[in-house]
């Protein structure tokens, strides 16, 4: 039966011209219906990604990161939910698709590596099952082939003793060991786009680094595009080819990676950078929380949604939302209407600091060894390092 | 899928359940019944954010009120004539030879569940009958949940050698098949409607301790009952005041569902020639006295059974209504 | 392995509890202690005496114990007495048990079998479709058929099936049970049906609520993105963890129905085990009622402990939580 059904979405889903983006979202807006009103978890995104290339995208909890690439895979519930804008996957339109034609796209074309390898794979099937399940769906292989695959799939993430893991369950695996097999999974077909969702969240520090390595790996390898979902931008820094960061449900700021560090334009952004702890600082050094709640995306604030946060905030970014700004660098820009780094910028926060705004005092008192963008001794701070910053209110 | 209160009843037979595997406890089969009907909320609170009740509870909490109206004003109901005697007996037609005709009549009129063979009017036959069906049912498990409910309390808080002691009294007495052990009680002491309501006490007796031992470990181990005995509470008081008050109305929309189960028991023992002396009218003996008429005249059987199948789903759904309102409170705080 | 061995020695424990409490009882029975005179009332007191003399009654209360449950380890069940004046006629109670016991089991695996059959589907899809309008139709209906007791099931069952419109026989119908395939089946339809609907009810809403539960689970959404088809997704990743609870208690009921289904095999007149257990109750057969009494609960304890051990079969994880403890 699969076969048959793989008949049909081949014709359906045949390659695009190469020159198309592998994917391209336009407008893409997913909204849950909740008891307390409609909650705009994606709200008008946009992006394109091209074949082989790492997206990183940015977030808070509750910044819509997660739901944009379920909104994307189509794994949303299937109640109290609206999607709206266009998802192409090589040129073609996803949105709509039928259920038999997403499953073909599932697995094969696009795949996903999700947060906590611990609840994601079924505790009562063996591994070499939940390897072997999935090729033999898509692929017109005999068992015995896919168990071989399966093999040199786990060998190939870096599971020792293949063999006998492939008859082991979940439980008896560590939960670095569950997330290399979680790729495994994900790589198993040679889809084209990976989602990895938070891949190293639930994981103990001394693995998150191995995992994040052994995605990149496998992703240059296969020459998949990737899109790497995360709320830590040390996580991207060096992984990906381009950065997007989100919150309450909109790109904020989106550029090529290196020039996001060095030319940040966003207070969002910076305030995310800040909040990274830096290993030149000395211990206990006090880490830059983001002061205030995250969004809130049912009854999100007028104007620029992170103004309430904001220590630069004006009267027009309460009142009015600023649109995506192009700047001189190509790829890169920005909502916001007092860019970080500008003079109206060194402006507002003074204004804001004098009238006493907890946002604008609270980037001062922590200029105290985490010194800032921010902060009056540091007049160009973003030069993307941390180690100046450390010196800053000194 | 939002957290499910850890006493709900769902919760505590799961727990049960779970048990089951760690001790050998028997599960009975009333306790599957109540587990059955607890499992899956969408009966009695689909509608859960409306407040008052749902038209199925009123239609219950009626059905349940008419019932034990009529059961207790029974007598006057007779003296004014409402409802025929139920000793009073139609006349049989004679036919021409001289013979008494069956008087089994199906329902009519006059007669809204029809005549027996002896020309007995059934509804006030059923009406006597709830008479003691309800005592035997309510009695019997307000004796088992007092005992019960009692050594399923301290089994559940005290987890170590009473917990375990009680737990293995547990063990054998559910060892033995439900409605045997009530045969067997009921034939060693003699059929009365007093020894009835004891066998079938005895029975429920340990399916309720089991039920309140799951409910009183889940809360025993909550951080306000462990907090209260770090500071120095007396066992009594931390069981009386802590515990006891939050295992109540899960407990309560399990005994509505325990006099239900043992309604049926009842009309069970009945069948089997087992239960309350069939001079008595309960509604068992009424099914009783019409197995050997059920080609003839289905009404004997029939009308109790309806009556029976009705008190029933309305004390299952009062149970749902019940545990869905503490549902509701739980999720309130 | 060592919990295995500890769960063993409290099943021993239990079942000679059990076993004592069984003897004790059976013994209550004959109410003024002339337990011979009940069990064959009309024989002259020679042949009573010459029962006593035969039963050992005159010696210890635990001596007699004693022998019996060896006798009853051995499978030496006691007899049945029966008879008047003078003849007084006697049939080993294993024999009996013997051609009753395959009866109930039969009953019961037939009712567990089609309680499954329809439970299981309804349960997986009404969890699929959770809060669809099939969904509150089903468990509206499983609810109804809750509250109704097997009894009234089987008579109306037998009113209408049987008498009204005699499609199915009746035990009137049949003086033997029968052992022709067909007619064995005709015969067992009603009483099947009867156990069937109440335990669908119970199967349908555990394994719905427990399958509900397991398809908010993170895994089932790696299947889903895996490509798998919504049917392989149910049955495959979503059916066997939520199964746990449903075959417990699907394994325990067949336990309890060997003996708890002796008002339906009283009704249909099914030679089972339970009706043979109310009868001999009823009329003081006091060595039948110990051994059989027995006899079912050493089969319900026993079955227990197979459920355990199969639990920890289909549940990896507490497998593998065992061999740790």
């Amino acid at each position: 039966m699969s076969r048959r059904r793989r008949a049909v979405g081949v014709e359906r889903f045949e390659p695009a011209p190469l020159d198309a983006p592998l994917l391209e979202v336009e407008d893409l807006h997913t909204h849950f219906r909740t008891g307390r009103g409609v909650a705009r978890a994606v709200d008008g995104v946009s992006f394109s990604l091209e074949r082989g290339r790492t997206l990183g995208v940015v977030g808070e909890s509750g910044s819509g990161k997660t739901v944009l690439a379920r909104s994307i895979m189509g794994l949303l519930p299937k109640s109290n939910v609206e999607r709206t804008g266009s998802i192409k996957f090589e040129g073609r339109e996803v949105i709509g698709a039928t259920p038999d034609d997403l499953r073909e796209l599932w697995g094969s074309q696009i795949s996903m590596v999700f947060q906590d390898p611990m609840t994601s794979l079924n505790p009562v099937m063996k591994i070499g099952k939940q390897i072997t399940e999935m090729l033999l769906q898509h692929l017109d292989i005999s068992k015995d082939y896919a168990r071989e695959l399966a093999l040199s799939l786990l060998e190939s993430v870096g599971i020792p003793e293949a063999d006998r893991r492939l008859k082991e369950y979940p439980h008896q695996m560590s939960g670095g060991m569950r997330q290399r097999i979680m790729i495994a999974i994900a790589i198993a077909c040679g889809p084209k786009l990976l989602f990895a969702d938070e891949p190293t969240t639930a994981l103990d520090v001394t693995v998150q680094a191995q995992i994040l390595d052994l995605l990149q790996a496998q992703q240059r390898e296969r020459f998949m595009a990737m899109i790497l979902v995360t709320h830590d931008l040390g996580v991207v820094a060096g992984r990906t080819d381009e950065i997007a960061v989100m919150y309450a449900g909109r790109v904020v700021e989106k550029a090529p990676t290196k020039v996001l560090f060095s030319e940040l334009r966003h207070p969002y952004t910076e305030a995310l950078l800040r909040s990274i702890p830096k290993l030149g600082a000395p211990s206990h050094t006090r880490l830059a929380a983001i002061g205030g709640r995250p969004p809130d995306i049912v009854n999100p604030p007028a104007g620029c949604k992170f103004s309430p946060r904001c220590p630069y905030a004006r009267e027009r970014c309460l009142e009015e939302e600023p649109p995506l700004i192009d700047t001189a660098t190509p790829g890169h820009e920005f909502r916001c209407w007092i860019p970080v780094g500008t003079p109206e910028n060194r402006e507002a926060l003074e204004a804001n600091r004098a009238a006493g705004a907890p946002s604008a005092l609270a980037v001062v008192g922590e200029g105290n060894g985490m010194g800032t963008a921010a902060a009056p001794s540091a007049p160009t701070p973003h030069t993307r390092s941390g180690s100046i910053d450390t010196k800053g209110g000194a | 899928m939002p957290e499910q209160s850890p006493d709900s009843g769902e919760e505590i037979v799961r727990t049960l359940v779970a048990d089951e595997q760690r001790h050998d406890l028997p599960a009975d089969e009333p306790s599957l019944l109540i587990a059955a009907v607890e499992a899956g909320p969408e009966i009695a609170h689909n509608r859960r954010r409306r407040k008052g009740l749902g038209i199925g509870a009123w239609l219950a909490i009626i059905w349940i009120s008419l019932l034990l109206f009529s059961a207790i004003f029974q007598p006057l109901l007779v003296s004014t004539g409402v409802i025929p005697d139920p000793e009073a007996q139609e006349l049989p037609e004679i036919s021409g030879t001289g013979e008494a005709l069956v008087v089994a009549q199906p329902p009519s009129l006059g007669h809204l569940m029809g005549l027996n063979p002896r020309g007995e009017d059934i509804l006030s036959l059923v009406i006597e009958g709830s008479r003691r069906s309800l005592v035997i049912g309510f009695v019997s498990v307000f004796l088992g949940f007092m005992v019960g409910g009692f050594l399923g309390l301290l089994a559940g808080y005290f987890k170590g050698r009473t917990g375990g002691f009680i737990g293995s009294l547990l063990d054998i007495l559910l060892a033995f098949p439900q409605l045997i052990l009530a045969l067997f009680v009921v034939e060693v002491l003699g059929h009365t409607v007093t020894n009835v309501t004891f066998a079938l006490a005895i029975v429920s007796t340990p399916v309720l301790a089991r039920i309140a031992r799951a409910s009183s470990l889940s809360w025993s181990e909550r951080e306000f009952v462990v907090a209260a005995r770090a500071q120095g509470a007396k066992h009594r008081r931390v069981l009386w005041r802590e515990v006891l008050p939050n295992t109540l109305p899960a407990m309560l929309s399990i005994a509505l569902l325990g006099v239900a189960v043992v309604i049926v028991a009842e009309a069970g023992l009945a069948l089997l020639g087992a239960g309350v002396a069939p001079d008595l009218v309960t509604w068992g003996n009424i099914i009783q006295t019409g197995v050997p008429e059920l080609k003839d005249s289905p009404h004997i059987v029939l009308a109790p059974s309806i009556v029976i199948f009705l008190t029933v789903l309305a004390l299952n759904y009062l149970g749902d209504v019940v545990r869905a309102r503490f549902d509701v409170r739980e999720a309130a705080l | 392995m060592r919990m295995i061995l500890l769960k063993l020695l409290r099943l021993v424990v239990v079942l000679l509890v059990v076993s004592f409490l069984t003897f004790w009882f059976g013994k209550l029975i004959g109410g003024n202690n002339d337990l011979v005179a009940k069990m064959i009332p009309f024989s002259s007191e020679q042949e009573k005496d010459r029962v006593r003399e035969q039963l050992g009654l005159d010696k210890p209360f635990f001596t007699q114990y004693g022998s019996w449950l060896t006798n009853f380890a051995r499978g030496d069940f006691g007899e049945l007495y029966t008879g008047t004046g003078k003849n007084v006629t006697s049939v080993p109670v294993s024999e009996i048990v013997a051609k009753r016991l395959p009866v109930s089991l039969e009953l019961m695996l037939s009712a567990q079998l089609l309680a499954l059959a329809v439970a299981v589907p309804l349960g997986v899809f009404s969890a699929y479709k959770a809060n669809s309008k099939f969904d509150r139709g089903a468990n509206m209906t499983m609810f109804g058929l809750l509250a109704l007791p097997p009894f009234v099931v089987a008579l109306v069952l037998a009113i209408y099936l049987g008498a009204q419109w005699q499609w199915l026989p009746t035990q009137s119908d049949l003086p033997n049970f029968p052992l022709n395939p067909l007619e064995n089946w005709r015969y067992l339809l009603m009483p099947t049906i009867s156990l069937a609907l109440a335990q669908m009810a119970i199967y349908m809403r555990l394994l719905r609520s427990d399958m509900i539960a397991t398809l908010q689970e993170d895994f089932i959404t790696t299947a889903k993105a895996k490509g798998i088809p919504p049917h392989r997704v149910l049955f495959r990743h979503a059916l066997r963890p939520s199964s746990l609870t449903l075959l417990t208690v699907a394994g325990l009921n067949v336990g309890a129905l060997i003996g708890g289904a002796v008002v339906i095999e009283r009704i249909f007149k099914v030679p089972g085990i339970g009706g043979q257990l109310a009868a001999s109750i009823l009329s003081g057969q006091f060595i039948q009622t110990q051994s059989i009494v027995l006899l079912i609960a050493v089969f319900y304890v026993v079955l227990n402990f197979a459920v355990d051990i199969l639990y920890s079969v289909l549940d990896p994880r507490i497998r593998h939580a065992r061999a740790i403890a």
